[in-house]
């Protein structure tokens, strides 16, 4: 993969050349003292009446934010996009080919996100043995946010390859998207937000699950098939996104 | 030696047999459960009761447990009923019989009592109707060996309260048994096999509103016994013959049938005061232990001519009173709006939560990954060094972090706050109202002890929570009673209970003129710290009263002698109480929301009254969790009122 022109491209600019660095700084910067907080200042509402008992809720939601909303701004380039070759460029100029491409701006995908949940795992584990969560359910739950951040880091591929040359469109994109999905989806359907259903599993429990004519779906099949869902229709739009882009 | 195959076959399947004998499981009517309710079958509804469980085993030798399930709470007391079960792990021999007693304190008899045998071998069960077994009234229990004493039954049941005769043996060992009787009868009873633990159970009765009534008999030996001596306020030395008995008579006495030639006891008073002499002999004795009394007659009521005597029936009437008031009048408020005010102190959170140790952990985080930046911009090192080291600090920072906070003992697994009330009542003892709240950090059980002597323990829920089925265990193991509650992570749950204890802190007035003198002595045994007096209005603070000193004070009367109205007085202690500074911020969070809460009152405090109060040095613990990883505080006020109508002792 090291070879592959788009993922070195982008290493080179966000690491090498350490432009993408701001972004991990506020990703730790907002998490740590949260996280810091959460434990120092006491709820006032008794039922809920302790920072521990919350703060390894509080930080993963928290990281699920912070990961998803600047995951989606290394994505969709909107740091330095003047540094960044277009999609014409790889596929004409640089005998890239599409598939390539793909690979190349995926992986990137992959290791930005995996990059902000390793730089967050400590604090997340940290968290999770203060308020005595489980190992097991520390791990899921960073493996539930790895999931999250692709899921929808996908579809800031598709908005950087629909409007690779309108960058107003894609940060308006983005933000509509991370805003209706990670936070106001709720309001339509609970299960199918991450932020309800992280709560409801770090709180053991248990949401209505969905009745559909006569079929009974558990909380769990139904969230993780609409995230599989969201996944394969990030996935399959930006493969036409693409090809619309090189056969121009 | 030949061996037919006809033999081998018949050896092969007996020994077959034999061994489906002995591994057939247990077959229910091998183990039967003979229930045994209160005195005689009788208790005081909605207090504790005995209860006796007598279990056979016709079978193989078997370990089980014993269970006793009772219904608690419900709409009279504001909650949903939920079960408290007590338990009991049992052997039993082959062919052998086992008693177990229990203590339960159901509050509805609506529900069965079920009582239980499990075992690895089947389970056995019995419902008990308490509709069957209830008396509204409290129960007299008459100790006696003596068989031709028919007055002495006849004379209790005019009382209209139901007489049980029992046998010492039958007598529970627990003091909280005895709260639905209101008087013991002992009339030449030997008490030789009253174990050590009968004998406090007793104590405790009697302190905490128990009356005993000991009635002389010819066999004055009986009442030299060490055990009964205990109870008696005087020393018993023979017999005398009185040719008459005018004092009783004077009180008693009916012209038509005076008393002539009687034998009585003769004694001398140890303790408690003479209410009727003879001639230097104690006829009447009454003895007040708390809230208890122990009355002595030296007569023998059963014998000739005493059960002739027609002054006899109101003698007896006076005995045996009206049932006295055992109900605790003190009142601390203790619920979910004190807890949470607890739970507002930094102390208690610092106790729970290594707040320091982890802004340590995350600023040498941030500290770590800040320099790798800085060497990574700098290109000091090779960039693949970098990002291994990167995963290494990623990794062994989360690993040792976890095992710091989880593992490393940093947080108690419980946190266990008793706020302990102490009331003044006369003759130097205390009631004690202790609040528990035990706080969990952790998904676990805990199990609860409690001192001894202990009564109404009840968990504290707050209005709009359903409790859950096995919201309390009570574990009884030999002596011991723990209470099995398990909670989960960040949970807690609030109890409370209650005592009656001696602690013989004195406090004497005298109004002497210019103002009054208070003496306060301490004998104790425990220092009483941040002490302080309130009085008409004014507070005054006395400082710490060490054990076995004492203090006189002169207090200024106040103006012109006159004392403040109610609603004077209320306003004013009220801010008087509320501006008390203490340097510790969970004493004054207990102190201001607990014990002096806007709605609990202070029994017997009125305009013209003193009120001291002082925190006990170092209490007794009254519960605990014998676990290093629960850590327990216990804050303990002592406080009485003093008034001035009664100068004098108190």
């Amino acid at each position: 993969m090291k070879m592959n022109p788009v993922f070195r491209e982008g290493i080179q600019l966000y690491l090498l050349e350490g432009h993408g660095m701001s972004a991990y700084f506020y990703v730790i910067i907002i998490l740590a003292p949260l996280e810091f907080l959460a434990i120092f200042l006491p709820s006032l509402d008794p039922k809920t009446w302790m920072g521990p008992a919350n703060l390894f809720k509080i930080s993963s939601i928290a990281a699920l934010a912070l990961i998803v909303y600047f995951g989606l701004k290394i994505v969709t380039q909107e740091i330095v996009p003047w540094k960044f070759r277009p999609l014409k460029h790889w596929i004409h100029h640089g005998g890239v080919g599409l598939s390539k491409v793909a690979r190349g701006q995926l992986a990137l995908v992959c290791f930005h996100m995996l990059l902000m949940i390793l730089l967050c795992t400590p604090l997340l584990v940290w968290a999770g043995a203060v308020a005595r969560a489980a190992a097991g359910t520390i791990l899921l739950t960073i493996f539930f946010l790895l999931f999250y951040s692709i899921s929808y880091g996908v579809w800031g591929l598709v908005a950087v390859t629909l409007w690779e040359h309108r960058v107003e469109s894609r940060q308006t994109f983005i933000r509509c998207f991370f805003v209706f999905f990670v936070l106001l989806s709720g309001l339509v359907y609970s299960p199918l937000n991450p932020v309800a259903f992280l709560l409801s599993y770090l709180r053991q429990e248990s949401m209505a699950p969905l009745v559909v004519f006569g079929w009974r779906g558990s909380l769990f099949a139904v969230h993780f098939l609409f995230h599989i869902f969201l996944l394969g229709s990030a996935l399959l739009t930006y493969a036409w996104a693409l090809r619309k882009a090189g056969s121009l | 030696m030949s061996l037919s195959i006809r033999k081998v076959a018949l050896s092969f399947f007996l020994s077959l047999f034999c061994l489906f004998v002995l591994l057939v499981p247990l077959h229910a009517a091998e183990i039967t459960l003979n229930p045994q309710v209160g005195f005689d079958g009788l208790f005081q509804l909605r207090h504790p009761f005995p209860l006796r469980v007598e279990l056979k085993n016709l079978g193989p030798p078997v370990e089980g447990v014993v269970e006793v399930r009772i219904w608690k709470g419900g709409p009279s007391r504001g909650v949903s009923a939920y079960s408290v079960n007590h338990r009991r792990s049992v052997f039993l021999a082959a062919q052998s019989r086992k008693s177990l007693r229990f203590t339960v304190d159901p509050d509805s008899i609506s529900r069965a009592l079920t009582v239980s045998f499990s075992s690895p071998r089947g389970r056995v069960s019995k419902k008990i109707n308490l509709r069957r077994h209830f008396s509204p009234s409290p129960l007299i229990l008459l100790l006696t060996e003596n068989n031709v004493s028919p007055p002495v039954p006849a004379l209790a049941s005019d009382s209209g309260t139901p007489l049980i005769s029992v046998s010492v043996d039958t007598l529970p060992s627990v003091g909280r048994a005895y709260q639905g009787v209101s008087t013991i009868i002992v009339y030449e009873q030997s008490m030789r096999d009253l174990s050590k633990r009968q004998t406090l159970a007793l104590d405790r009765w009697l302190s905490s509103g128990g009356r005993m009534i000991v009635l002389g008999g010819m066999h004055y030996a009986l009442y030299q016994e060490p055990f009964m001596s205990r109870f008696l306020p005087v020393r018993v030395t023979g017999l005398k013959r009185l040719s008459s008995l005018p004092s009783l008579e004077r009180v008693y006495g009916q012209r038509e049938s005076p008393l002539r030639d009687l034998w009585v006891q003769d004694s001398i008073l140890v303790d408690g005061n003479i209410l009727i002499e003879e001639k230097g002999t104690p006829i009447l004795v009454e003895l007040n232990r708390g809230k208890g009394k122990v009355l002595y007659l030296s007569l023998d009521v059963g014998r000739p001519p005493l059960p002739q005597w027609q002054g006899l029936p109101l003698l007896f009437k006076d005995l045996l009173g009206s049932p006295g008031n055992r109900e605790f009048t003190l009142q601390a408020s203790w619920n979910e709006s004190v807890f949470s005010q607890l739970l507002l102190n930094r102390s208690f959170i610092a106790d729970t939560v290594p707040v320091l140790s982890f802004f340590v952990c995350v600023s040498l985080y941030l500290g770590g990954i800040g320099s790798l930046v800085w060497l990574w911009r700098r290109q000091r090192w090779p960039r693949q060094t970098l990002a291994l080291t990167f995963l290494s600090l990623v990794f062994f920072s989360s690993l040792s972090g976890y095992l710091y906070f989880d593992r490393g003992n940093h947080i108690p697994d419980g946190l266990l706050v008793s706020s302990t009330l102490l009331e003044s009542i006369p003759y130097g003892y205390v009631e004690v109202q202790s609040d528990v709240a035990l706080f969990s950090t952790r998904r676990r059980r805990y199990d609860l002890q409690v001192q001894k002597g202990w009564t109404d323990f009840e968990p504290v829920f707050h209005r709009q929570e359903t409790p859950n089925e096995s919201v309390l265990v009570v574990q009884e193991e030999g002596n011991f009673t723990r209470f099995r509650v398990p909670l989960k992570e960040w949970d807690h749950r609030l109890f409370k209970f209650r005592s009656i204890r001696r602690f013989p802190f004195r406090t004497e007035i005298k109004n002497q003129s210019g103002g009054l003198s208070l003496r306060i002595s301490n004998p104790t045994g425990k220092d009483l710290t941040d002490c302080w007096l309130l009085v008409s209005g004014q507070r005054l603070f006395l400082g710490d009263i060490l054990q076995g000193t004492s203090q006189i004070r002169k207090l200024p009367l106040p103006p012109g002698g006159a004392f403040l109205r109610d609603d004077q007085f209320n306003r004013t202690n009220r801010e008087n109480l509320l501006n008390i500074p203490f340097k510790d911020k969970v004493r004054k969070t207990i102190f201001q929301y607990s014990f002096f809460s806007e709605g609990a009152d202070v029994p017997r405090w009125g305009g013209s009254d003193l009120l001291f109060f002082g925190w006990v040095k170092e209490p007794p613990r009254r519960i605990w969790v014998d676990d290093p990883r629960v850590v327990a505080y216990d804050h303990a006020l002592f406080r009485a009122v003093i008034s001035l109508d009664d100068e004098g002792d108190a």
